[in-house]
C-alpha cells in the first residue's frame, strides 16, 4: 500500500518521490490544492478499488493520514 | 445512469419544453422536483402530475437558491439529476436606427438575461454539487444552451448568456469527471414553445424554418428525448448536444 501511496503522490502533486514522509501535510505543498486533492481521491479510490467517505476525504490532510484512512480500510503494507 | 427511483430536478419545468422533460423522466419511473418561477404553473403541474414536488424559486437570485436547494435535501437527500432549464427567451441589437435615432440594447435587460439564463445555472449547479460531492453521489448536471450560443444576430445578452452555460459545461466536466460525475448540455434549436411564439413574429418565424434544413421547428418531446439520452449513456460529458434539426445560426 505505501508504495502504491508514493507512486500516487508523485504522480498527482509532481514531488520527487525523495519528499514522501507521512509527516508530510497538505499545506506544505504547494501543488496539493483543493482540485489536486480531488485528483488524489480519485486517484487513491481506483487504484485500491473503493470508495472514500466525505468524511475520510476532509481527513486526509497529511501522508500520514493517507495511509491512517488506507489501514483503516484494511489495506496493509 | 438508469432512470428508475432516481431523483430529478428540472428547473422550469412548468413549461415549453422543460414540462416535457419532466413528463418523459416521469414515463421513466424517475422522481422529479421542479424548480419554478410560476407558482401558479406549479401547481396545476401538480394536479396534472400529482407525483411532482414544486419548489417556487426565483433562479436568478442566489438566496433564493441556496434556500430552495437546502429545502430540497433536507427532504430527500443528493439529487441525481439536475437539468438547468429554466431561462428567458430575449432579442434586441447592439444598437439599432429607429425613426428616433439609435436606440441602445436596455442594460438592464443585458443584467436580467445573464442573471437568469447564466448566473441560475451557476448558483443551482453550486449548490446541487455540494451535495452530490458530500454524499458521493454520482450525478449528472444537463444544461440547457441554445444554438445561439455561436453568436445569434439580435441576441447579444442570450448568446452570451448560452456560450457560457457551454464554458461552465465544458469546465465543470473537467472539475468532477473525477468524481464520477457528468455534465453535458443540450442545445435545442427553435422549437414549438410559447417563448418562441412570443418572442419572434410568424414572418419571422417562418424565415427561420426556411434555414433549418428539416424544415421545421423541433418538437418540445424532441429536445427532452435528447436530455434523457444524455443522462442515459454514462460515457457522454463535456459536450454540447446540438439538437437543431441541422440549423446553423
Ligand atoms: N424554445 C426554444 O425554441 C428554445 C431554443 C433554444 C433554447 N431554449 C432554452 O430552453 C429553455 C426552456 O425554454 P422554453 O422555450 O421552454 O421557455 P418557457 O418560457 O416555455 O419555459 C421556461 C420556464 O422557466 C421558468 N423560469 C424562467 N425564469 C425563471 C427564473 N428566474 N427562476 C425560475 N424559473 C424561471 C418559467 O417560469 C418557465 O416555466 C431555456 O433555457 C431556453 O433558453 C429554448
Amino acid at each position: 500500500m505505501q508504495e502504491k501511496v508514493q507512486t500516487i503522490l508523485v504522480d498527482v502533486l509532481h514531488i520527487p518521490a525523495l519528499q514522501v514522509r507521512d509527516s508530510l501535510a497538505m499545506k506544505e505543498v504547494e501543488t496539493w490544492d483543493s482540485m489536486r486533492h480531488m485528483e488524489l481521491v480519485a486517484s487513491i479510490e481506483q487504484t485500491f478499488g473503493i470508495e472514500l467517505t466525505m468524511d475520510e476525504i476532509v481527513s486526509m490532510i497529511s501522508v500520514g493520514d493517507i495511509k491512517r484512512v488506507l489501514r483503516g480500510r484494511g489495506l496493509e503494507g | 445512469m438508469e432512470l428508475r427511483n432516481k431523483k430529478v430536478i428540472v428547473t422550469g419545468g412548468v413549461s415549453g419544453l422543460g414540462r416535457s422533460m419532466v413528463e418523459l423522466f416521469l414515463s421513466k419511473g424517475a422522481a422529479v422536483t421542479v424548480f419554478d418561477l410560476n407558482a401558479q404553473g406549479l401547481d396545476q403541474l401538480a394536479q396534472t402530475h400529482p407525483t411532482v414536488v414544486g419548489f417556487q424559486c426565483d433562479l436568478s437570485d442566489y438566496d433564493q437558491v441556496a434556500a430552495t436547494t437546502a429545502r430540497f435535501h433536507e427532504r430527500f437527500g443528493a439529487a441525481d439529476v439536475l437539468v438547468n432549464n429554466a431561462g428567458i427567451i430575449y432579442s434586441a441589437p447592439l444598437v439599432c436606427l429607429s425613426p428616433a435615432g439609435i436606440v441602445r440594447h436596455d442594460v438592464a435587460m443585458w443584467r436580467k438575461v445573464l442573471d437568469a439564463d447564466l448566473s441560475s445555472v451557476f448558483y443551482t449547479t453550486l449548490c446541487v454539487i455540494e451535495k452530490m460531492i458530500a454524499t458521493r453521489t454520482r450525478g449528472v448536471v444537463v444544461n440547457i444552451s441554445s444554438v445561439s450560443a455561436a453568436g445569434n444576430v439580435g441576441q447579444s445578452a442570450y448568446s452570451a448568456a448560452k456560450a457560457g452555460v457551454n464554458a461552465l459545461t465544458a469546465t465543470w466536466a473537467k472539475e468532477l469527471g473525477m468524481m464520477g460525475i457528468r455534465v453535458a448540455a443540450v442545445a435545442p434549436g427553435y422549437s414549438e414553445t410559447g417563448s418562441t411564439k412570443s418572442a419572434l413574429s410568424e414572418p419571422v418565424l417562418k424565415e427561420i424554418v426556411k434555414r433549418v434544413p428539416l424544415r421545421r421547428l423541433g418538437k418540445p418531446e424532441e429536445i427532452a428525448q435528447a436530455v434523457v439520452a444524455v443522462v442515459e449513456n454514462d460515457f457522454f460529458t463535456g459536450k454540447v448536444f446540438e439538437v437543431d434539426g441541422g440549423l446553423v445560426v
